[in-house]
């Protein structure tokens, strides 16, 4: 089947050749005709005339501009004054026909249908697993990074011209397909490779919430099999979007307010659960305590507004500045103001207060608020938000001491996801836990963790994915997590990889101890370095690797070397 | 009234005339049919088949279609003219003749389908 692209752009060129081959045809028929009329002389100088044969052979040469002379007899003046004629128009009518052929070539709405038609090509002859990525703002942006880095293709939709070029003359580590189109429209999304059949997931995370609800809406109906993954503005939106099986959806105002409250009550959850889902470059936060007293919130946001009231059920005393108190429902005793000037500041009481929420809609207005108050008092604890990607520079170089940036947090969760369908019930039992257990876990990884957060992956064992396990487990012998994750090196070493994670037909287990026995069917998730869970699955599929890993012999390849040791024993 | 749809209908309409009359006589007689009348068929079959590049509907594509086998005739009238005279110098021969005028009359039938096709066109445009 043609594509519908493709085949208007055919029939959109042939509309706009209609007039120049008219003219051409025209042209060319007016000078033939004319030659065969105008009378001439042959070499023995009897009256002679063209035949139409000879006419358009002189016509061909002549309107080509290649002109072999006056054959096949000198012509007589009126054949010369005819062929000056004829040459103006023919050459005139070529001109003009090739001026269209390259006016509508560089005409820019051909161009991008010419585009199009490419791009929507290259989409179809895609033949690996990929990612459609719905807007490329600075969460765009970060997942594409992220999903190239490990491997997977990208497909992009963003409307906007400006970010498109941003993602033209990025460097990736594998194919990235960038649309510039509205992926609100399905038939966009569908162009794009939504109903692929390696069309692995459906990103959404342009900035406006009920797009990414048309998106998600889209992908589930187009294509059943496609995991959806979007970003809410409300938790409307995000019950709607659930409703209808989303595999996993964000709020990054909740998120935030999540993160806010862990890291209140629980901070060594909040370190983990942070590192865990702030994308691959975020780096492990030093240990915060949030100080118990006086405190501000600067711009009665979303985010301010959910700082102030976990602040305020907290038993904390909350001043909140913000430049309209009685528009936005401010509580009593708002002071008016944006917070950035020192007088606003100090009729908050900064000079008695423990900390500072920096949470405008601007990003300059945060960092003027940190600086200021951290003028007036320095041992102020700084909470600021970071709206956009663009001041990161100067939102690490003030340094508060805790920041939140939506991009990162909608990235890092959704990133996360995309790793395994296990991250989530793993995610929901790990927020359930205390701060003990969060701390031996966070122990737990950084025996092998540097600063990078661990890698997620998952298996499950079973004969077709794991078949040397399996044999050793169908033949009643026990493995237990600890034996499992021997280095196939050096068995007395371990690898850089936890299991944290068993999904058992009964039950789930979070951080199964090592001494647990595997069994068939378990589902295992596993986090740490990159690049170890291929060890780990490597021991799984052979038999020798396994039983070096849990015996610590390696057993001799061939019947003769077999039968030696064999003796030896 | 639309100015293309006259011009269209012009040159269709023009390219039946012609070709009817460079069809008409006796199929064998050179002195019956006319060169320039020839000419001036293929000439107008041609501005015709352009008119109607790049229709997306279904009509236009088999008037499309039907100029272009009008073209394709009366290409291959030309060319067995240009050779009988030019090239192998036979000349114009009854049994030339009677191929060139055939070849005619077959583009002659593929422009009345163009016809019908164009009149059907308008009647339909009508009653809507």
């Amino acid at each position: 089947m043609t594509n519908p692209a493709n085949s208007s752009l055919v029939f959109l060129f042939l509309r706009r050749m209609r007039l120049p081959l008219t003219v051409l045809i025209l042209a060319y028929s007016i000078a033939t005709l004319g030659f065969t009329l105008i009378p001439g002389m042959d070499d023995q100088g009897n009256p002679w005339r063209m035949s139409f044969f000879e006419a358009f052979y002189v016509v061909s040469y002549t309107g080509s501009t290649i002109g072999f002379g006056e054959v096949p007899y000198p012509f007589s003046p009126a054949q010369r004054l005819w062929t000056t004629v004829s040459i103006y128009l023919t050459v005139i009518a070529w001109l003009f026909s090739i001026g269209s052929i390259i006016s509508l070539l560089q005409d820019p709405a051909y161009r991008r249908a010419l585009r199009r038609a490419r791009l929507a090509r290259l989409v179809r002859n895609l033949n690996d697993p990929f990612y459609l990525v719905c807007g490329y703002g600075d969460t765009g942006r970060m997942l594409t990074r992220a999903l190239t880095d490990r491997g997977h293709q990208v497909v992009v939709v963003e409307h906007n011209q400006e970010k498109m070029e941003l993602l033209e003359v990025e460097d990736f580590q594998a194919p990235v397909t960038g649309f510039c189109m509205s992926a609100n429209l399905p038939d966009n999304l569908v162009e794009a490779g939504l109903r692929s059949r390696w069309c692995s997931g459906v990103i959404a995370v342009t900035g406006e919430g009920h797009v990414n609800l048309k998106i998600a809406i889209s992908a589930t109906l187009l294509n059943h099999k496609v995991a959806v993954y979007a970003s809410a503005d409300t938790r409307g939106e995000a019950d709607n979007m659930r409703s209808f099986d989303t595999d996993h959806v964000v709020i990054p105002v909740e998120e935030y307010e999540r993160r806010l409250q862990l890291a209140i009550d629980k901070p060594d959850l909040f370190r983990l659960y942070h590192w865990l889902n702030s994308g691959p470059n975020a780096r492990l936060t030093k240990p915060v305590v949030i100080p118990q007293g006086n405190w501000i919130v600067c711009g009665f946001s979303r985010v301010g507004r959910a700082a102030w009231k976990l602040l305020q059920e907290r038993g904390m005393n909350v001043v909140v500045i913000h430049p309209e108190p009685v528009q936005f429902g401010c509580p009593e005793g708002t002071i008016a103001g944006r917070g950035t000037q020192a007088e606003e500041l100090m009729a908050a009481g900064v000079q008695s207060a423990v900390g500072i929420v920096a949470a405008t809609d601007d990003d300059a207005d945060n960092l003027s608020i940190l600086i200021t108050a951290r003028t007036l008092n320095p041992a102020l604890f700084q909470v600021a938000l970071e709206n956009g990607l663009s001041s990161h520079a100067l939102f690490r170089a003030a340094a508060p001491d805790f920041l939140g940036q939506p991009s990162s947090v909608v990235a890092g969760t959704i990133l996360s996801r995309i790793s395994s369908s296990l991250v989530e019930p793993f995610t929901q039992q790990l927020l359930a836990q205390d701060n003990d257990a969060a701390r031996h876990a966070l122990a737990a990884f950084l025996r092998h963790q540097s600063d990078h957060p661990p890698q997620f992956s998952s298996g499950r064992i079973s004969v077709r994915r794991t078949p040397a396990l399996a044999r050793v487990l169908q033949a009643g012998g026990q493995v237990t997590v600890g034996e499992l994750l021997s280095d196939p090196r050096d068995w007395q070493q371990r690898l850089h990889l936890e299991v944290v994670f068993i999904r058992r037909q009964q039950e789930d287990i979070l951080f199964p101890p090592d001494e647990l026995p595997l069994a068939m069917g378990d589902r295992m998730l596993l986090a740490g370095r990159d690049g170890e869970a291929a060890r780990l699955r490597a021991v799984l599929e052979n038999d020798e690797r396994l039983e070096y890993v849990l015996t610590g012999r390696d057993r001799q390849q061939g019947l003769i070397w077999q039968w030696l040791e064999g003796r030896g024993h | 009234m639309n100015m293309s749809k006259v011009v269209f209908g012009f040159f269709v309409l023009l390219a039946v005339t012609l070709n009817f009359g460079f069809f008409i006589g006796d199929i064998d007689n050179p002195d019956h049919h006319d060169v320039y009348e020839l000419f001036a068929a293929l000439v107008v079959g041609l501005i015709a088949t352009v008119l109607k590049f790049g229709e997306r509907s279904q009509m236009g594509a088999i008037l499309l279609a039907s100029s272009l086998v009008v073209n394709l005739q009366l290409i291959a009238a030309v060319v067995v003219w240009g050779i009988a005279v030019h090239i192998t110098e036979v000349g114009l021969t009854p049994k030339v003749m009677a191929s060139i005028v055939s070849l005619s009359g077959g583009a002659l039938l593929a422009n009345l389908v163009s016809l019908v096709l164009l009149t059907l066109d308008t009647a339909g445009l009508s009653r809507r």
